[in-house]
């Protein structure tokens, strides 16, 4: 890479199959992004690129980074960012939250030689994708909880249950009162219609974590949260429940969009309208609620009784 | 009387439990049939002796309103029901269309169904498995197909052979009303459906809306791929992906003159486009969605 950010020749594709068209390279693949950084508490840090968030650890001889961030440019802006906060400190470990592509897709283009922690369940997924730039791990944990002090670090990564993607897994980290993880608790109605989530067991398995003593949770998306905004946001999704099979028996086709936004705003929005994100979103995570009624979980994970007994 | 009710957990659902929409039943063959209530669609055949009913339509009164449905073409009873796949809307309701029915389903819809245990979905009680299966019903051959993960879980293709005849449901529509592509598999979706034009048929029959003919069923495979490609156009030329406006914009722009005549394209565009581009975003979901296929969990269901 020069110092004016240019694209590498051939950047990683992950799993787009469109390449050819751009000459090879797609052009948001290698596009720098500015990563910002701020200190969570003690030895833990966190950085953003705006709209996904990760967190990294400062260790004795190097550092403990999780997740890549979505694509190569971004990965390489990470380590960057990391760079200048630890300038003499190599990332020799990287720790994947689960294994969907735009949070650990790039590991190849941030530290291709650090060790790699993964969850069993994420493993298979990223060795059974192929998606170019995502490596797999090199050191699988398999269960709900593993201990690792690497490097004078310790921490926890407890994987509850199905909530998010495949092998999803939290970090904890005990002394610094610090939870970890991505892509199921965020500020407000973030989520689109909530991709790969499995909406059956997901709550009970959240809720699991309160039986943990922290204060900050840091999320995959946007900033930090308290303890009581973690809650707050479950309430939210619990409410969709109800909310979900209300609009069926409304009438409501979770396929019109202008129904479904017309009868969001009239139910939803009394109370949520103000919440980060709500008129983008709360339309389609309602729609998405209405099919856990109207074609049942999905798979296996969808359909999973959970296990709710505290950590 | 209280209604079997699913997912449902709501008293207030017991209204829409029990509504029996009108049906519209149409002849296909001097043996299958086609039913409709205007938006989910199923297939039943007259055998020997009985009658073989695939899926169940979505709900108590529209399973009790299929089985009238049926009952106004023959007089035979409903010994078998095929599960095309594990989805309440289409499989949920088997103990109100026939209680004490042979239940056919493949091994993973079999597996997701007893994990899910919603009320009303009967267990199978036959499994089949692998990539074909021909069984002999009460004199009738069914031809049953799972080119790999479309839609759903354990998802079976029925093969009509001697008339020459598709029916899959909730893959392949003849318009584009699709909505959100609720639990589509698109590592492999195409690929595998656009397996099925190996085989000699000229009638589509998916499990909603109308019916089509092969020509229309290879156009929908060129739409859903369609898709596929102006959605990662979209990702790599900076459209904001996660916005609703920006993707309908994008995509609409890319298909409007070569699909815009599809039933339901401008309604629907922008939410298939959400959801597809968030495939390339992510890297699709779970072991379904990988090139080989398989699924995590699956000690979950022994």
């Amino acid at each position: 890479m020069s110092d004016n950010h240019d694209h590498a020749p051939c950047e990683h594709c992950g799993i787009f199959t469109v390449a050819a068209q751009y000459g090879g390279n797609i052009p948001i693949q290698g596009a720098w992004r500015d990563i910002t950084y701020d200190p969570v508490r003690d030895n833990i840090w966190t950085a953003t690129d705006g709209a996904h968030r990760t967190i990294f650890v400062e260790g004795k001889k190097g550092v403990i980074a999780f997740d890549t961030f979505m694509s190569p440019g971004t990965a390489r802006a990470y380590t960057a960012a990391i760079g200048r906060v630890f300038p003499k400190k190599p990332i020799h470990t990287i720790v994947y939250s689960h294994e969907h592509l735009d949070h650990c897709g790039y590991a190849a283009d941030m530290a291709p030689n650090a060790d790699i922690i993964a969850h069993e369940l994420a493993n298979k997924v990223i060795i059974a994708r192929g998606s170019e730039g995502q490596l797999p791990g090199t050191e699988v944990w398999e269960g709900e909880r593993k201990s690792y002090l690497i490097d004078d670090v310790y921490f926890e990564m407890l994987y509850p249950g199905p909530t998010h993607g495949d092998g999803n897994a939290a970090a904890y980290f005990p002394q610094s009162k610090v939870l970890f993880m991505v892509d199921t608790v965020a500020a407000g109605a973030g989520y689109c219609t909530l991709f790969d989530w499995h909406l059956k067991p997901y709550i009970s398995i959240m809720r699991r974590f309160l039986s943990l003593d922290w204060d900050i949770f840091v999320p995959g998306h946007f900033w930090t949260l308290t303890r009581k905004q973690f809650i707050e946001v479950l309430d939210y999704w619990d409410s969709l429940n109800d909310f979900g099979q209300q609009a069926i028996i409304d009438g409501i086709d979770p396929h019109n969009w202008e129904q479904l936004n017309s009868y969001t705003n009239e139910k939803i929005g009394p109370k949520h309208a103000h919440d980060f994100r709500y008129y983008e979103y709360a339309a389609m995570n309602l729609s998405r609620y209405m099919q856990e009624y109207l074609s049942g979980g999905w798979g296996i994970e969808g359909n999973m009784a959970p296990n709710t007994n505290p950590f | 009387m209280k209604e079997n009710r699913g997912n449902f957990t709501a008293d207030a659902a017991q209204a829409y439990l029990a509504y029996e929409p009108p049906m519209e039943t149409e002849q296909l063959s001097s043996a299958i049939w086609t039913v409709t209530d205007g938006q989910g669609r199923a297939v039943f055949i007259v055998a020997d002796s009985s009658v073989i009913a695939f899926d169940t339509f979505g709900s108590p009164g529209k399973a009790r309103a299929y089985a009238k449905a049926i009952a106004t073409v023959t007089d035979k009873p409903i010994k078998t029901i095929i599960y095309t796949h594990d989805h309440l809307d289409h499989a949920g309701f088997a103990q109100d269309l026939a209680t004490d029915a042979e239940i056919i389903a493949d091994e993973m819809c079999a597996k997701v169904i007893k994990l899910r245990g919603a009320e009303g979905q009967t267990v199978p009680t036959r499994i089949v498995n692998g990539k074909e299966n021909e069984l002999i019903i009460d004199g009738v051959t069914v031809k049953l197909l799972n080119p790999g993960p479309t839609h759903g879980t354990g998802h079976l293709t029925v093969f009509f052979t001697a008339e020459k005849m598709l029916y899959s449901s909730d893959t392949i529509l003849a318009n584009a009303k699709y909505g959100f592509l609720p639990d589509y598999h698109f590592c492999q979706f195409v690929n595998n459906m656009r397996s099925f034009l190996d085989l000699e048929w000229d009638k589509f029959i998916p499990g909603r809306y109308e019916l089509t003919d092969r020509a229309g069923f290879e156009r929908g495979c060129n739409f859903i791929e369609a898709i596929q490609i102006a959605c990662q156009c979209a990702f790599a030329e900076f459209v904001p992906i996660w916005a609703y406006e920006p993707m309908y914009g994008y995509v609409h722009g890319k298909l409007n003159e070569e699909y815009g005549d599809l039933e339901g394209f401008n309604e629907h565009i922008g939410q298939m486009a959400i959801r597809i581009v968030h495939h390339y975003l992510m890297g699709g979901w779970g072991l379904e969605d990988t090139p080989e296929g398989g699924f995590n969990l699956l000690a979950e269901t022994s």
